[in-house]
């Protein structure tokens, strides 16, 4: 049996080794399979929520510390109000709703549908960041005095990046999609942002109780 | 209707005939996207700041071997950071970019991928690795890093290490969903070669952890620039990265120095491995084990004087990881013997490499469990820091092993074997010759450098010879990665014939490409039906040959 050695336009291809003729003689592969940006970002937000949820954990033993030392852990002239708080948390449960929609109407080739379900998810996650700032204004606690403002500041600050990370991942696809890439058969960038946005969403859920439930 | 665009089949042609114009020369590199050539800026980039870990190695090395006067060449401060420098250099700066650069160039290959997942964040995770890397070198320049006196250098440090990390980070995810979504038609993941599994563990872990060490980082930043102090400043900023060199955490590094070994034995043993799902298992046993977020140090702003930050250390948990671990290091260990001895074992360099790393790591996760025993009291003694050079230098000598193994495939090229036997040997003897010393000084009481502690020490004497053994190991590990760095060097320039396509006659899809691969790797493949195609292949078409003659 004669070498065979496979010549493509970039290069040539094969090992010289009759027995492995079959690497080099078969036919094209399939193309890539659609999940890679899925997978990408699912790997991508757990890392993000790892990193929140061990500083959520941190903040909880510094808490403890504190609550068995000194009998409290907030300085006497913080306030901090529930209403930004559950707002917040409030907005971000209905934007799930709204991401999921996206979805939903993306997959049946419903691009007007996709785009205001977006539209609106963005709107909430304005609203989030709104209420956020607002809490910051609200609580009176001057980052560097004390530890709690440092952690307070640093989870809620690096949980508004996440959103913030995912509202631009929203409004790319959402571009992508009125441009014709994303249709009801290759959905998969809203999908992928869509993940992204529910894990945000999930750690909000551990934020707004360890921080503005418990206090 | 008028027609504005060319028909599709013109267009076709049109691509065809014009020849694409490649860029040249940095604008090349810069602006690469080919994971073969990223892969190599990372492991180029991580061998050249193996200089500086290595360099900054031995001076801590020399540094403690009269330990009455722990500041013979250096201050206490300067000491401090220079140990810190040596060791957070190694480990982000040179073990893991260098394992992620290996396999951002080796993954796609083996799984029959044209590219890598995400090759631009790649790219751009190279790039923000090489600068954030240079600020960490710098931050050290300008008296910043751990124990550092000049603020602004320690929140440039602090800020460049967290830029670092999450350009590995990036790197991890497009490693991992390359293993998880361009996997060749049939190359099912429990097919997949175990190296791109072992890799598949080793970034999920090392997402879960380097964010978590990120996000302590962020912390502290923000406290140094607003002057709160409750995280320990410059001095406690180090206190908050340790875990991540201590068990169980440590052992994540090494994780991919199994799927390495794993890949070089069957293929020296000529025999494919025995129970490939066993291994698979076994190298995702390791990598849970491994994980190690949890076993963080605490912060000690409100703790009573008396609390103990480490309550992880000799807990349930901590104790159960720290034996369990050793479990599927000596299985593995098992496979790998059963395999090399059912073949015809043709020693080469990479074989070298790969016994060499795997009898460090066995070594590590032994002095790792004995640490778990409370009676010894070795927490915090010297024979930490032996199980922590151990386990990284297991996995810096598997990166070798697998540079040697998969020099073909990387530069076209095979590194001098009379070297690479050198460089083997030279890493599997300084390591031990490093590493026992400091662990029998361990037991006699040494506490590890940066405690400062001298006071429990009763026979100074012998720890203090021991300590100068363990520095002539540093210089023999540090000699052997520079031939290390020469030989990928000599490589990487070499010219001639080649080592031809598959000078080891591989089992797994890598080697059924030319040396180097074409952009793309493969213009096709069949489906893929077992974890060792080339192996099964090549027995086939024996078979056929002797059922011809007969």
């Amino acid at each position: 049996m004669a070498d065979t050695i496979a010549t493509t336009g970039t290069g040539t291809v094969g090992t010289g080794d009759p027995a492995l003729e079959v690497f080099t003689a078969a036919p094209a592969p399939e193309p890539p399979r659609p999940r890679v940006l899925l997978v990408g970002t699912a790997l991508a937000a757990g890392a993000a929520a790892a990193g929140l949820c061990s500083l959520v954990a941190l903040y909880a033993e510094v808490r403890a510390q504190s609550l068995a030392s000194e009998g409290s852990w907030l300085p006497d002239d913080t306030v901090m109000p529930l209403t930004p708080g559950n707002m917040g948390m409030v907005s971000l449960l209905m934007s799930l709703v709204t991401a999921a929609w996206a979805v939903y109407a993306l997959r049946n080739d419903d691009r007007v549908h996709a785009w205001l379900a977006i539209a609106v998810t963005l709107v909430f996650g304005a609203a989030f960041i709104t209420d956020t700032a607002y809490l910051w204004q609200q609580s009176q606690l001057v980052i560097g005095e004390t530890p709690q403002a440092v952690l307070i500041y640093v989870i809620t600050g690096l949980h508004v990046a996440m959103v913030v990370a995912g509202m631009l991942y929203l409004l790319v696809m959402g571009f992508r999609s009125l441009g014709g890439q994303l249709t009801g058969r290759a959905s998969e960038g809203v999908e992928a942002a869509a993940l992204f946005w529910y894990v945000a969403v999930a750690v909000y859920a551990v934020v707004w109780y360890a921080i503005y439930i418990t206090k | 209707m008028t027609v504005t665009e060319a028909p599709r089949d013109v267009l076709d042609v049109a691509a065809v005939d014009t020849e694409p114009v490649s860029p040249t020369g940095l604008a090349a590199l810069v602006g690469s996207g080919d994971p073969r050539s990223i892969g190599k800026l990372y492991i180029g980039t991580s061998l050249l700041f193996l200089l500086v870990a290595g360099v900054t190695g031995v001076l801590v090395g020399f540094e403690q071997v009269d330990v009455d006067k722990p500041d013979n060449v250096l201050s206490a401060d300067t000491l401090a950071q220079v140990y810190t420098l040596h060791s957070i250099s190694g480990l982000f700066l040179v073990v893991l970019p260098l394992l992620l650069g290996i396999a951002l160039a080796v993954v796609p290959l083996q799984l029959g991928a044209s590219t890598v997942a995400f090759p631009r964040a790649a790219a751009a995770s190279y790039w923000v690795f090489l600068v954030g890397g240079g600020l960490v070198l710098t931050s050290y320049a300008v008296n910043g890093g751990p124990f550092g006196g000049e603020a602004d250098g320690v929140a440039l440090f602090v800020a460049s290490l967290v830029a670092v990390l999450l350009a590995l980070c990036t790197a991890s995810v497009s490693v991992a969903t390359t293993v998880v979504a361009l996997r060749a038609p049939g190359l099912s993941l429990r097919r997949a070669p175990l190296f791109s599994w072992s890799m598949l563990v080793a970034t999920t872990i090392w997402l879960l952890t380097l964010p978590v060490l990120a996000g302590l980082l962020v912390l502290a930043y923000v406290d140094l620039v607003y002057g709160s102090g409750f995280m320990g400043g410059a001095d406690g900023l180090y206190n908050q990265i340790l875990w991540v060199f201590w068990q169980p955490a440590v052992y994540a590094f090494a994780i991919p120095a199994l799927g390495i070994i794993a890949d070089i034995v069957p293929v020296f043993a000529q025999r494919r491995l025995k129970r490939h799902s066993a291994a698979m298992f076994l190298v995702g046993l390791f990598g849970a084990l491994s994980f190690g977020a949890w076993a963080q140090a605490g912060i000690d702003t409100f703790a009573a004087d008396d609390a103990d930050l480490t309550p992880w250390l000799h807990d349930g948990p901590w104790i159960v990881v720290s034996w369990a671990i050793v479990l599927p290091v000596l299985a593995l260990l098992g496979l790998w013997s059963s395999t090399r001895a059912a073949g015809k074992v043709k020693v080469a360099s990479p074989l070298l490499f790969a016994l060499a790393s795997g009898l460090l790591l066995l070594v590590g996760v032994a002095a790792g469990a004995a640490t778990s025993i409370d009676a010894l009291d070795l927490v915090g003694s010297t024979w930490m820091t032996a199980q922590t050079y151990a386990v990284l230098l297991a996995a810096l000598t598997a990166g070798f092993g697998g540079l040697v193994f998969w020099a073909p495939k990387l530069y076209g090229n095979l590194l001098s074997e009379a070297t690479a036997r050198l460089v083997a040997t030279l890493l599997l003897i300084g390591t031990l010759v490093l590493a026992v010393p400091y662990a029998v000084a361990g037991l006699l009481d040494q506490q590890r450098l940066l405690a400062f502690d001298t006071s429990g020490i009763d026979e100074v004497g012998t720890v203090e010879t021991l300590n100068l053994v363990s520095a002539i190991g540093g210089v023999v590990v540090v000699v052997g990665a520079l031939l290390g760095i020469l030989a990928v060097l000599g490589a990487r320039v070499g010219r001639g014939t080649g080592p031809g396509d598959d000078p080891w006659n591989g089992h797994t899809l890598e080697w059924a490409t030319s040396s180097p691969p074409p952009v793309g790797n493969f213009p096709s493949l069949p489906e893929i039906t077992s974890e060792a195609p080339l192996y099964d292949a090549r027995h086939a078409a024996l078979r056929d040959t002797t059922e011809a003659s007969a």
